[in-house]
């Protein structure tokens, strides 16, 4: 469902969502000189990903560039470089190391706009690598979305696709709030998710949900990586007769309930999907607000499909049994169903 | 145990430090604040005593800033202004720094204690005293003056402070932008993470230690065992200068030379001000229970007050007396009485500017909650 506008974006391009994440940087460093990118690593390397390949020799150092090795010192300054006039979009090498800047997105990233009436924002974009499905480092994995969405103020990005990755990177480096913007490490180079990118200039509006897949026997709302998740549990799901609908919700900062309310008005029956751990985790506030807002359409308890309350687990060979598996989605639809 | 650097040099000149900056100063030093005039008023170092227009302005400017701080901490005993944390006592510090700065293209990066710095940067007495009573629109600070929102939790606004500096930097404005964090607040990594981002960059930012002794109830010692501060300038490999805080004139010299070298491409400075909280932490606290107020307080509201030494100074020179001290202090205060009757006037807070201005454009959850502001509100109206 890509009913976008498109502007000068007759080409398309196969691309991994990595590449589509590159193309994004690089269209808005050369539409707009207020743009500035850095982190550590983004400048000679292009980032621990290589999400930045190429810009710095393209765009200038001044535009690309390697700073300190300090998260709080890189959205700190990104705040007051973005209260005098630029637009930083900076890298942290993983969600995990957002802790040790989240005092600055916590007190001042959210609260500029707020705390000066207007005077002062942060149009900024804090991107970062995030969830698991590769075995990686503790710290490497983690899905802090929960943090992010508790804290008013800020935009909350997870795109699913290259197409909706590209098109909202570009969106939240135009945005006048500051937008934090996941990117998920399982999908950066996935073959499967590669696909049909437009090469010039286009936006995805961030607050928007996708439906991802049509279906009227039960909802799944999902978000990220996991959205492939549900994909291919609904596509075994069909397989037994029974037709999931797939929400991508997109950004879980705007929250678009409006798509969620509607799918539930057809299917009465809900499972929530993600890959932070369960307790409070963004189902907690997904089910309150389903239960709020369509309860006489509900035909079973909303139910929630999410990682172990544990740290993102560095146990490799044990984390298929905590982080959601397209399996453990099935068990989940089947519990609805039957309940 | 026995450190070099230390004790080396223990002479006269550490003998005179421990007397003149007792309480802010912990341990003796090699190192001897920049002074200019001395505590008597009397220059100790003629040959930089600026014209006496200027520090005529300079004495006119901190009576007019202590008169402020007098001023709020009365409107709080008398329920008409919040909580407030007072400068008095650092008027040297802020004023003769701020000054240093070219309001069109100039930022500073304040803290909760800098209102003198502001109001020197162009912020109205007006838009401070609806500031200090959480009034929203002293929440928005003129479009004019380039000053960062105030920052509580320290020390977030010495990150902002080399942030702006990036940025203005990128943008080629030859701006320079100033931040100020007290000693208690240096013990905070961000503070380095600043300075080091800065110095890396050679960012044109100048950061201030407004070293007043105390951080609350804990004294200076208690933060670091070094004896000042602005040694940690040799870590980043910027200028670091070591300043008597409560001589304007020292202060303002310095800050000039910061500012320009900032001005001129060749970075940041860190600046160490020796001066004092003779006041409470702010408006809540109660320093008898942490400090002796007749014994180093005293001390330094008598004879180390920062106004009274430029006054002396200007005395001596004749170019100050009794009737232009009435005459200054007649304009101080109607000037003030102007401002507090305009913020007197300025309607309540609308309860709708609770929803106002967390993001650009409203998501559905705060349409929602706006109507349930309107239900309350009627609900209170209708009580």
């Amino acid at each position: 469902m890509m009913t976008q506008v498109l502007e000068k974006a007759t080409e398309t391009k196969t691309m991994t969502l990595l590449q589509a994440l590159t193309d994004a940087m690089d269209v808005m460093l050369a539409k707009d000189p207020k743009v500035v990118m850095y982190g550590e690593d983004v400048g000679r390397l292009g980032g621990v990903y290589r999400v930045t390949t190429g810009l710095q020799g393209k765009h200038g150092e001044h535009r690309v560039f390697d700073c300190p090795l300090t998260e709080a010192g890189i959205i700190g300054t990104a705040v007051g470089a973005a209260a005098v006039g630029m637009r930083p979009v900076v890298e942290l090498q993983f969600g995990g190391f957002m802790m040790q800047g989240f005092d600055q997105i916590f007190s001042h990233v959210s609260r500029f706009r707020y705390r000066s009436r207007g005077r002062w924002s942060t149009p900024l974009v804090i991107r970062f690598p995030f969830g698991g499905g590769k075995s990686l480092l503790e710290q490497h994995a983690d899905s802090p979305e929960t943090y992010l969405m508790h804290t008013p103020g800020i935009k909350v990005a997870i795109p699913s696709n290259p197409y909706d990755a590209k098109g909202m990177l570009i969106a939240a480096i135009e945005d006048n709030d500051p937008v934090v913007f996941f990117e998920s490490i399982y999908l950066y180079r996935e073959p499967s998710a590669r696909m049909d990118v437009p090469t010039g200039y286009y936006t995805v509006p961030l607050g928007q949900a996708r439906v991802a897949r049509e279906g009227s026997d039960v909802t799944l709302v999902t978000i990220g990586t996991m959205v492939h998740t549900c994909l291919a549990a609904a596509e075994q799901a069909a397989k037994a007769g029974i037709q999931c609908e797939v929400i991508d919700l997109r950004t879980v900062v705007p929250l678009d309930m409006e798509t969620v309310v509607a799918s539930v008005a057809k299917t009465g029956r809900v499972v929530v999907v993600h890959e932070a751990n369960l307790t409070l985790g963004p189902g907690a506030e997904i089910a309150a607000l389903i239960q709020e807002k369509c309860f006489y359409e509900l035909e079973a308890p909303v139910l929630r499909v999410a990682s172990f309350d544990t740290m993102p687990s560095p146990f490799n060979s044990l984390n298929h049994y905590s982080r959601p598996e397209a399996h453990h989605v099935a068990e989940a639809i089947k519990n609805v169903l039957s309940a | 145990m026995a450190n070099t650097r230390r004790t080396t040099k223990k002479g006269a000149a550490t003998q005179t430090n421990e007397a003149m900056f007792a309480g802010s100063m912990p341990v003796a030093s090699d190192l001897t604040p920049f002074q200019i005039l001395a505590p008597d008023g009397k220059p100790v170092r003629e040959d930089l005593i600026p014209d006496l227009d200027l520090v005529e302005d300079m004495y006119r400017g901190m009576s007019r800033l202590r008169h402020l701080d007098d001023k709020f901490m009365s409107l709080f005993k008398s329920q008409r202004l919040g909580n407030y944390a007072q400068f008095g006592g650092q008027e040297a510090s802020q004023f003769g720094s701020a000054m240093a700065l070219n309001r069109q293209t100039d930022y500073i990066a304040p803290m909760y204690r800098n209102t003198a710095a502001m109001i020197t940067h162009g912020w109205s007495i007006q838009n401070a005293i609806m500031y200090w009573r959480g009034h929203p629109e002293g929440w928005r600070l003129p479009d004019t003056a380039n000053i960062l929102p105030v920052i509580i939790s320290i020390p977030g606004q010495v990150l902002h402070a080399a942030g702006a500096a990036l940025g203005l930097k990128a943008q080629g404005t030859g701006g320079v932008v100033m931040t100020y964090v007290g000693e208690g607040g240096t013990s905070q990594g961000d503070v380095h993470a600043a300075i080091n981002f800065a110095s890396a960059r050679k960012d044109p930012c100048v950061f201030i230690i407004e070293n007043n002794g105390w951080a609350i109830s804990v004294p200076r010692q208690v933060q670091s065992g070094v004896d000042y501060l602005v040694r940690r300038s040799v870590g980043y490999d910027i200028p670091g200068y070591l300043v008597d805080g409560n001589d304007i004139l020292a202060v303002n010299t310095v800050s000039k030379k910061a500012v320009q070298d900032a001005r001129d491409g060749k970075g940041p400075s860190l600046i160490e001000h020796m001066t004092y909280r003779i006041r409470p932490h702010t408006t809540g606290d109660d320093p008898k229970a942490y400090r002796d107020e007749n014994a180093e307080p005293e001390f330094w509201r008598k004879e180390r007050d920062p106004i009274a030494r430029v006054k002396k100074f200007l005395t001596l020179e004749k170019r100050w007396n009794d009737d232009r001290e009435v005459a200054m202090v007649a304009e101080i205060e109607t000037e003030f009485q102007a401002a507090l009757e305009a913020a007197d006037q300025v309607a309540s807070p609308r309860p709708e500017a609770l929803l106002e201005y967390v993001w650009q454009n409203d998501v559905w959850q705060i349409k929602e909650q706006r109507e349930i502001l309107k239900r309350r509100v009627a609900q209170m109206e209708g009580a």
